[in-house]
């Protein structure tokens, strides 16, 4: 039943996005079962009319047998030519935009962190075309089931009896079905191992990984894996399909065997004189035209074999994408100054899937203007608590407050404008430096001005003055771009950050892992100020998440978590006198700068 | 035509992987589908024939049915049957060919890669387009493969050994009459096979579009830049972006599809010329009592039959795909082949040294005013660099983003090869040197090292077999234990979230795997070791019982450290730095904070705010 509502929404979609297409491709799809049709019946009318003349009526069926014949020929090709296109143009065109909206538009990010549900929009990321093809895998196989049942009826004509073929034309059809059924389970089952080999393959060929195969001499390894992967795959395919292979037989077995009993029944009517050599011919044309259907239908329904691999993760999609609309949504906007600032009451989070929570029972407050650092081991619920404070995940227990007011009542478009954030693992888009930059702020995506400011507040300037076509360099070197350092794109992320001029919260997650002591101390300073100054402007609170001692000393407090609770807090100097796992940590990172003798 | 026959020869000559069994089945099979019109036909000749004789006459053999009319019943049943088994196993076995015939392929394409001389040539853009259209992987939903290509041709060959058997079934009765049908049949054929050759053209030309609609579709399934394009709301515009470049990449492809539907008229011309004469002839003479109606259901059958076996539009597809992919893959060996260019002799595999010579001994590598820019582009990213590496020294490379450092390890592993200048290992330049030997020396995490989508276990040990007693000591020097410890399965688990059970792990504990593996390689006998930022993102603690390990190494094994805390590389043997492609200063700690050049005044400004605090008064600036 979803299936059918599910190929009847993306037949709507196909009519919306090609209207003309669509119509056509349906038109030919319909017109093809009465081709043939009209074909069979040519074909009788041509032995009929020779055997009783005049030989002139004879000549013009002729003719019109030929251009019935040609005419299936006609609308195969454009069939196979239509169904290709439309689909590979409606799934490019219309389904694709709508499911990477639909995915990249969930405000959580638990799809993208959960291997079950990543499972499924990976596999859903390039699936328009196949979803659209196998819409019209259906439309061909009702189509093909139609020219049976027409074909048949037409045998009607010949004796009444015929109709009886009728019953057993189910035979090749329900056989089928069983068959295709164990061919799409096993491509469901097979989907991992092919997987793995598509991953394994890409890391022989592309250059970052090439090194590192090369310099281990592992890439033979690497290669025998992706191989094991491929055949474990196939060989399960192939197995499946020589099933369907043999219930395809079956089904077909017990129909010309039908068929030819058929046969022999009118043979025996036009040796009795009660029938015409043409409906001997009917019978046999029919009987041709129905193999090749037949063939058709097979070719067409293996790919929709291969494609409900895909039509479950986008059910699953559309049911997650409903499920989380019908959460509350916030509708309070955000407020553009803090007075108090952000709370974080008895939070905990557990990730799905995990028993242990991520961060339990912390209450924190990030007053207005103030700078707090976040540090601690890994695994200690540092970054799990930025992310509830950007709203990635939804709290277990406890709430997280702007100016008093719980976050999730606050709108989320206008919850996120109001932050500027940069992470560890930062986005690395191959496009133009210049829009890597800007897409940090899209109002102001064409503000050369603010784009400028944003580059040098990352001390990123440097970085497109070495590029060769300046801001307007492609990056990535696959691409014909120019390929970034570590540091470079670091810089670059966080030149991104800096777009927006008016954020309320700051987030900083490892701002300059990878940079150089003088851009680390650049870049230190101007998000300083930048603080100082957000601060001043609307009361905005900056949250720094870091292993580097450097950069946090000089926050306004600092949390140390644990275990994913908070288990010191305070400034720097409280901390250092407390004697604790903070102070510890600092003296361990401290001792390397000592400006003293070297040590032995 | 020759252009047709060296196209099919190369299609079928990959059918070698396939094997010679699995290859005969395949095209038996097909033949006798080919075969079956034919075979249909000539039971509809002989059955009309025999009903025509004995019309009006009651039947005498079983079921009623005439004893003459008998045999062509029963032939009639055996040509279905065989034609449906042919049919329903060689879908089954098709498949498993073109599996096998793809996976050979893609085996030749990944070992093209591995042994294309250096990195640039696999880095350049060219090369990686190339690569993404032979890869053969229908990951798009396109079927454009070698494999697919070779099974499209044995179809078309099947095909026309069924053509060839209906012509004959028609020269029985005239013995023109083939050449009236085959003449219009086998031009209508070639239109087909050339809009299929137009039609490949246009995918490819459409490759280098979709790569760039490929950065956002990647974008929308990877976690970290997830976050980013949440907060920066994102989704609309990420989506238009990929959608304009899927647009302007693939407009040209269906604008060729909407005249390809428009032009079936010709189809249906060259159909309706090529059988309506040889209907008519027929029919005519069977109106007038010269011909019979057996002749005319034989004709009509075998007639039409040719059409469709001259393969269908799926086949013309196939083979040019496959064709297009194939000669794509041979200007990729062409471009990727491992001999010597750019002024350097040809390389003589091991030459002087082999690798059980080496083994135990700290090669020192010398950089002798080597220059180096990338391919295709101005700027020298080292300009006349000297160097020495390795002999049990510590050293540690420091300079700014972009100096050129990660450049410089990739030339020191023979990957690229320098633009000017040489690199001696041990006096022997390394353009001679066995690149296997020389790289089983050393040991190097690279900043961007690789997370395979593997078991943990395979992670550390892909490159030196299965655990053993040195991948013991090498988990001792390594935080991993605590890493393992956190997995479901141990060191069976899957380090992929794509991978059932699999689990993906933070930037710190994947640099704990990198330092595990390059542990192990310095256990197995390398005695070069190289790190490229490797504690990035470790915490404090484990950063610091990194660094002691690393120490530890003094004197048995060299290292090349790359680093930005310059914490860490204080207690180096010697420092250089790097800048403006050439070695500017060179000393220990001390000596450069004497010199008070670069290096002094980065050590400052990372040490400065921990002076501050070590004098016990609140830093920073307020």
């Amino acid at each position: 039943m979803r299936y059918i509502r599910l190929w009847l929404s993306l037949m709507r979609l196909s009519f919306r996005g090609a209207p003309v297409l669509t119509a056509v491709t349906l038109a030919v799809s319909v017109l093809d079962v009465f081709v043939v049709a009209g074909y069979a019946i040519a074909a009788r009318h041509l032995v009929d009319t020779t055997v009783t003349g005049p030989a002139s009526v004879a000549g013009l069926v002729a003719l019109g047998v030929a251009v019935a014949f040609a005419l299936t020929m006609v609308t195969r090709d454009m069939l196979f030519n239509l169904v290709g296109t439309v689909a590979d143009r409606v799934g490019r065109l219309e389904l694709n935009p709508r499911l990477h909206v639909a995915i990249a538009g969930i405000d959580g990010l638990e799809h993208l962190e959960r291997q079950e549900y990543l499972d499924r929009v990976t596999v859903l990321r390039g699936a328009a075309g196949s979803l659209m093809r196998g819409c019209w895998g259906v439309v061909a196989t009702v189509c093909g089931i139609g020219k049976l049942v027409v074909t048949v009826s037409l045998l009607g004509s010949v004796s009444p009896w015929m109709l009886a073929l009728l019953a057993f034309a189910f035979a090749p059809i329900l056989a089928d079905a069983r068959g295709q059924a164990a061919v799409a389970r096993a491509e469901v089952r097979s989907a991992e191992d092919y997987r793995l080999q598509q991953d394994l393959f890409d890391l022989q060929v592309r250059p970052a990984s090439g090194k590192e195969l090369r310099l281990y001499g592992n890439g033979d390894r690497v290669a025998r894996a992706q191989a094991e992967a491929w055949d474990h795959a196939v060989s399960q395919r192939v197995r499946a399909r020589l099933a369907a292979g043999a219930w395809r037989f079956a089904g077909w077995a017990v129909f010309t065997l039908a068929f030819t009993g058929a046969l022999a029944l009118v043979v025996r009517q036009v040796e009795a004189g009660a029938g015409t050599i043409g409906q001997l011919v009917l019978t046999v044309t029919i009987a041709a035209t129905l193999q090749q259907s037949a063939q058709a239908v097979v070719t067409t329904a293996t790919d929709t074999a291969g494609v409900r691999r895909y039509v479950e993760p986008y059910l699953w999609l559309q049911d997650y994408v409903a499920e989380q609309r019908q959460e509350p949504a916030g509708t309070t906007p955000m407020p553009s100054r803090l007075d108090a600032g952000v709370a974080v009451e008895g939070v905990t989070y557990t990730y799905p899937g995990t028993t242990t929570p991520a961060v339990r029972h912390v209450d924190a407050t990030f007053p207005a203007g103030t700078v707090t650092a976040i540090v601690g081991e890994y695994g200690s619920g540092k970054s799990t608590l930025v992310k509830l404070l950007c709203r990635f995940y939804r709290p277990g227990a406890g709430r997280v407050t702007v100016d008093g007011q719980d976050i999730a009542g606050i709108a989320m478009a206008g919850y996120r404008q109001g932050i500027a954030a940069t992470f560890q693992d930062f986005g690395r888009f191959a496009v133009d430096y210049r829009t890597g930059v800007a897409v940090g702020d899209l109002p102001a995506f064409d503000d050369d001005d603010r784009v400028g400011s944003a580059i040098e507040a990352a001390d990123a300037a440097g970085v497109v003055a070495a590029l060769p076509d300046g801001v307007r360099t492609q990056l990535g070197k696959d691409l014909g771009g120019v390929e970034l350092s570590e540091g470079q794109w670091q810089r670059t992320a966080l030149a991104r950050s800096s777009m927006r001029d008016a954020p309320v919260i700051l987030v900083l997650d490892e701002p300059t892992a990878s940079l150089d002591a003088l851009s680390e101390q650049v870049v230190f300073e101007r998000y300083a100020s930048r603080s100082r100054r957000l601060a001043s402007q609307n009361g905005a609170v900056t949250v720094i998440v870091s292993h580097r001692f450097s950069t946090v000393s000089t926050a306004d407090q600092i949390l140390v978590m644990h275990d994913g609770e908070i288990v010191e807090r305070g400034t720097h100097t409280e901390l250092i006198r407390l004697g604790g796992r903070y102070a510890e940590m600092f003296e361990l990172q401290a001792r390397g700068y000592e400006n003293k003798e070297k040590k032995k | 035509m020759t252009r047709y026959v060296r196209r099919a020869v190369r299609l079928l000559r990959t059918l070698s992987d396939l094997g010679p069994g699995p290859t005969a089945a395949v095209v038996a099979l097909l033949v006798v589908a080919a075969l079956m019109p034919s075979g249909l036909a000539v039971a509809l000749g002989l059955l009309v024939n025999a009903v025509e004789s004995s019309a009006g006459t009651q039947g005498s053999g079983p079921a009623g049915v005439s004893a003459a009319a008998m045999l062509p019943l029963v032939g009639f049943a055996a040509v279905y049957l065989l034609g449906y088994f042919a049919e329903s196993l060689v879908g089954p076995l098709e498949y498993l060919a073109v599996s096998r015939v793809d996976r050979a392929h893609r085996a030749r394409v990944a070992q093209m890669v591995a042994e294309a001389p250096t990195l640039d040539l696999v880095e350049d853009a060219d090369t990686q387009r190339m690569i993404r259209e032979v890869e053969a992987d229908p990951r798009m939903g396109f079927d454009r493969t070698p494999g697919q290509g070779a099974l499209g041709q044995v179809r078309a060959l099947a095909g026309l050994v069924g053509v060839l058997c209906a012509a004959a079934v028609l020269a029985v009765h005239a013995w023109w009459l083939p050449l009236v049908v085959l003449a219009p049949a086998t031009l209508n054929r070639f239109l087909r096979n050339q809009q299929a050759v137009v039609i490949t053209r246009h995918w490819q030309a459409a490759m280098s579009g979709e790569m760039h609609a490929d950065v956002w579709r990647r974008a929308t399934v990877d976690a970290g830049a997830g976050k980013e394009t949440r907060v920066l709301g994102l989704a609309q515009w990420m989506t238009d972006r990929m959608q304009r470049h899927i647009r302007e990449a693939n407009t040209p492809l269906w604008r060729y599809v909407n005249r390809l539907v428009l032009d079936e008229w010709s189809q249906l011309l060259l159909v309706v010329v090529g059988l309506a004469p040889a209907l008519l002839l027929v029919t005519l003479a069977a109106a007038d009592g010269s011909g019979s109606l057996a002749v005319q259901a034989t004709v009509l059958s075998a007639g039409t039959a040719v059409f469709q076996l001259l393969g269908s539009s799926g086949a013309a597809h196939r083979i040019a795909g496959g064709d297009a992919v194939l000669t794509t893959t041979a200007k990729l060996a062409e471009r990727l082949r491992p001999t010597d260019g750019g002024g350097h002799g040809p390389r003589v595999p091991g030459r002087g040294l082999t690798a059980s010579a080496l083994s135990g001994a700290m090669p020192v590598v010398t950089f002798e005013r080597v220059s180096f820019r990338y391919p295709g582009t101005e700027r020298l990213v080292l300009d006349s660099l000297d160097l020495t590496v390795g002999g049990g020294e510590n050293l540690a490379l420091v300079g700014l983003n972009g100096s050129g450092k990660s450049t410089l390890v990739k030339l020191l592993c023979g990957l690229y090869r320098p633009t000017a200048g040489r690199i001696l290992v041990d006096g022997t330049d390394l353009a001679d040197l066995d690149p296997g030997a020389w790289r089983s020396r050393l040991a190097v995490i690279f900043q961007d090292f690789v997370h395979y989508p593997l078991s943990l276990a395979d992670n550390v040990t892909l490159g030196h077999g299965t655990p053993d007693e040195a991948l013991g000591r090498a988990v001792s020097q390594t935080g991993i234990a605590r890493v393992v410890d956190r997995l479901p399965d141990g060191w069976r688990t899957p380090l992929s979230r794509s991978r059932d059970g699999g689990v993906d792990l933070s930037g710190g504990q994947w640099q704990q795997v990198a330092l595990t593996r390059a542990w192990l390689a310095v256990e197995r006998g390398a005695r070069l070791l190289v790190l490229d930022e490797p504690t990035a993102h470790l915490d404090v603690r484990t950063e610091a019982e990194t660094y002691e390990r690393l120490a530890g190494l003094r004197g048995t094994t060299g290292s090349l450290l790359i680093t930005h805390r310059l914490a860490t590389v204080r207690s180096a043997d010697r420092i250089v730095l790097l800048e403006h492609g050439a070695i500017v200063e060179s000393g220990d700690h001390d000596a450069l904070m004497r010199l008070d050049g670069r290096y002094a005044e980065m050590f400052r400004a990372q040490a400065q705010r921990f002076e501050n605090d070590l004098s016990g008064s609140r830093g920073g600036t307020e």
